[in-house]
């Protein structure tokens, strides 16, 4: 077993010295200095945000929204949300609020202008083809006699966002609902989606989901 | 042996990333996806700008010093209600209490965080009521770096307890309990009584070494580490006259730990097997009133086979982890038969826990825990088995995610043989279920 022992250590040794045998050569054309006000956009996605909402703006988990082909515009005034705490939902404050913190404009800017340009998710067809036909007619047309806006005047009419309005085809099923209540509930602060939310019933935002998704 | 305080949340961590503790836990000390990911980095995610920054000419960091220093505090407090009162005394008619309240039952100072932008660490000291002593806890200094596209992370550490540098919670060395196990046992009442784990899991604050990782893809892991024995505790680097106690000895030489684990993550879920292992050379001074150390030398070898299934959603988080140990002992021949009845013994581990929590505020956990091996009458006395089993029930309340009330019941249904403190005692009539123990627990770090 003496010689398990060796090997072991022999293993640890290599992988010690490939670390840094890579690191140097990352460091001739890579710098990272550690201040994170002067991170570039790229170095920020790597050692940040790629962490929850991947490298390619494509989360795993719908506890995070996906941000790849997402609206700049909307990336950019979110990101401003978060540094003066001006959202306040539970998942903005325990996560973005600390991210955000110290990020500059020109930072915000360049993290906005990455998963802009990352390619956007395309949706699925709809396993529940009827409630999708619903939630079609509400996107598209909103419901004039309760007040409520068609979608398409600020989302687009495939959903891709409209200037700095942002881009909802794509999205997590689960996120998209638990933001539309949280709007609702104003939990999320948003004037005119708590106007929009608050008269639609959890069948409609089921419906508008179903729609959502296949775009 | 020095009683090890899981790290639980740090803290520093917190206010180093400005990330509250759901983000790296689904309750303390469980890691999410996160969490494993900001560990693995090397702890040096921080969204603080220094106070001390420089960089060499080729735009280098060549000093980082955070604008706060990275310190909290774990404490620990505990109410326990045996169903027997324990027998701390081999006195017979002694008269010994069923209650004990222990305020706090274990705290520690942690210092943790950045060191620079590719390293980090943490140090842990803790006071351990029951043993009264205050001690170095776990420690680790991680160098980290990873490749642009995120696809390599790689790291060097050097840490003390085998295994605590594992980022899943299904080894033993990073457990999710907090409170089971912390009755009799480990309050020192049980008159020299301990059950038998498999021997790796011991080496936590007694051992030190250097462990090199890499991580691929955010699914496989491969790690390599080499232990050698410190001064510290029971356990010594030499043994002399002055060092020689029963149960004490030392690591000899060094000793090989290794870990792979595999992880798939989707959704809400995520899960992750593995197998973790070490070979250990160990000389015990477990010869009363022998004045010279004899030379003798135990082999022991540790194979663990762990899985975790996690699920991180937006108001319930379930997890159901365990694993599976097999030991290989083989006892020098010298300390045979009067020591050990066989030259070889085995022991085989099932730790298998599931967890509920709604809303991180209330929850609930079960775990169970059995323990067989072989009969060895000269070191487990009686029968010779070293088998035990045992359940924990408990309920959670978290009003702030840093503050945790629990409530717990042990359950015993198998003790055999000297484990049992009232069998080792010669207490009338001892029953595993003499062990049971209700816990009201308060946890919190700040």
């Amino acid at each position: 077993m003496r010689r398990l022992a060796v090997v072991t250590l022999l293993i640890v040794a290599a992988i010690a010295l490939a670390s840094t045998a890579v690191r140097d050569a990352q460091a001739a054309t890579v710098v990272v200095p550690p201040d994170p006000s002067t991170l570039d956009a790229t170095q920020l996605v790597s050692n940040a945000c790629s962490k929850c909402h991947g490298l390619n703006g494509v989360s795993t988990s719908p506890l995070f929204p996906i941000l790849a082909g997402q609206v700049p515009g909307y990336i950019e005034s979110e990101l401003r949300l978060f540094r003066q705490r001006g959202r306040s939902d539970p998942h903005a404050r325990a996560f973005m609020w600390g991210i955000a913190r110290a990020l500059t404009d020109e930072q915000i800017k360049g993290v906005a202008r990455y998963f802009s340009s990352q390619p956007a998710v395309k949706g699925s067809e709809s396993r529940n083809p009827a409630l999708a036909d619903k939630g079609k007619l509400l996107y598209e047309n909103g419901t004039p006699e309760r007040d409520i806006e068609a979608c398409t005047v600020c989302h687009g009419h495939n959903g891709e966002g409209v200037n700095s309005q942002p881009r909802i085809a794509g999205q997590h099923r689960d996120y998209f609902v638990l933001e539309m209540v949280q709007f609702r509930s104003g939990l999320r602060e948003n004037k005119v989606m708590q106007h929009v939310t608050e008269k639609l019933t959890d069948d409609e935002i089921a419906a508008l989901v179903e729609y959502i998704a296949t775009k | 042996m020095l009683v090890s305080m899981p790290a639980q949340a740090v803290p520093p961590f917190a206010r180093q990333t400005g990330l509250a503790c759901e983000a790296c836990h689904t309750i303390p000390p469980e890691l999410t996806p996160f969490g494993r990911r900001f560990k693995l980095n090397g702890y040096t995610l921080t969204t603080r700008p220094p106070l001390v920054s420089d960089i060499d000419e080729h735009k280098k960091n060549t000093v980082w010093l955070s604008d706060l220093p990275g310190l909290g505090i774990l404490f620990q407090a505990t109410y326990n209600h045996y169903d027997r009162a324990p027998p701390d005394s081999a006195v017979p008619g002694a008269k010994a209490q069923s209650e004990n309240l222990e305020f706090p039952q274990q705290f520690s100072f942690i210092a943790a965080g950045a060191i620079s932008d590719k390293v980090g660490g943490f140090l842990q000291m803790t006071y351990d009521q029951p043993s009264g002593t205050f001690g170095v806890d776990n420690t680790e200094i991680r160098y980290a770096d990873h490749s642009q596209n995120n696809d390599w992370v790689w790291g060097v550490l050097f840490n003390n307890n085998p295994g605590n540098q594992d980022v899943w919670n299904s080894v033993a060395a990073y457990p999710t309990l907090d409170f089971s196990n912390q009755s009799l046992w480990s309050a020192g009442g049980a008159g020299g009584a301990a059950l038998s784990s498999p021997f790796f899991e011991g080496l936590g604050g007694l051992t030190a070494g250097p462990t090199a990782y890499i991580w691929y893809k955010d699914s496989l892991y491969l790690g390599a580490s080499i232990y050698h024995a410190a001064v510290s505790g029971s356990l010594t680097s030499t043994l002399d006259s002055t060092n020689l106690s029963v149960g004490g000895g030392t690591l000899e030489g060094w000793a090989p730990y290794w870990r792979a684990a595999y992880e798939h993550d989707w959704g809400y879920n995520s899960a992750s097997i593995g197998i973790s292992g070490m070979y250990s050379k160990f000389t015990p001074s477990l010869i009363a009133g022998q004045t010279l150390d004899p030379g003798y030398v135990n082999r022991y070898l540790d194979i663990s086979y762990d899985w975790q299934y996690q699920y991180n959603g937006q108001h319930n988080t379930f997890s159901f982890l365990g694993r599976y140990t097999h030991e290989n002992a083989e006892y020098d021949p010298g300390l045979v038969p009067t020591f050990y009845s066989n030259s070889t013994n085995h022991l085989d581990e099932w730790n298998v826990t599931g967890t509920y929590y709604y809303n991180r505020h209330y929850g609930a956990l079960v775990n169970f825990v059995r323990t067989t091996g072989t009969a060895d009458v000269a070191l487990n006395g009686g029968t010779g088995s070293p088998g035990y089993q045992y359940e924990v029930l408990e309920v959670d309340y978290l009003p702030w995610f840093n503050i945790r009330f629990i409530m717990q019941y042990n359950i015993y249904n198998v003790v055999k043989n000297n484990q049992n403190p009232f069998f080792l005692l010669n207490a009338t009539n001892p029953r595993a279920s003499n062990n049971n123990t209700f816990v009201f627990g308060l946890w919190m770090d700040f």
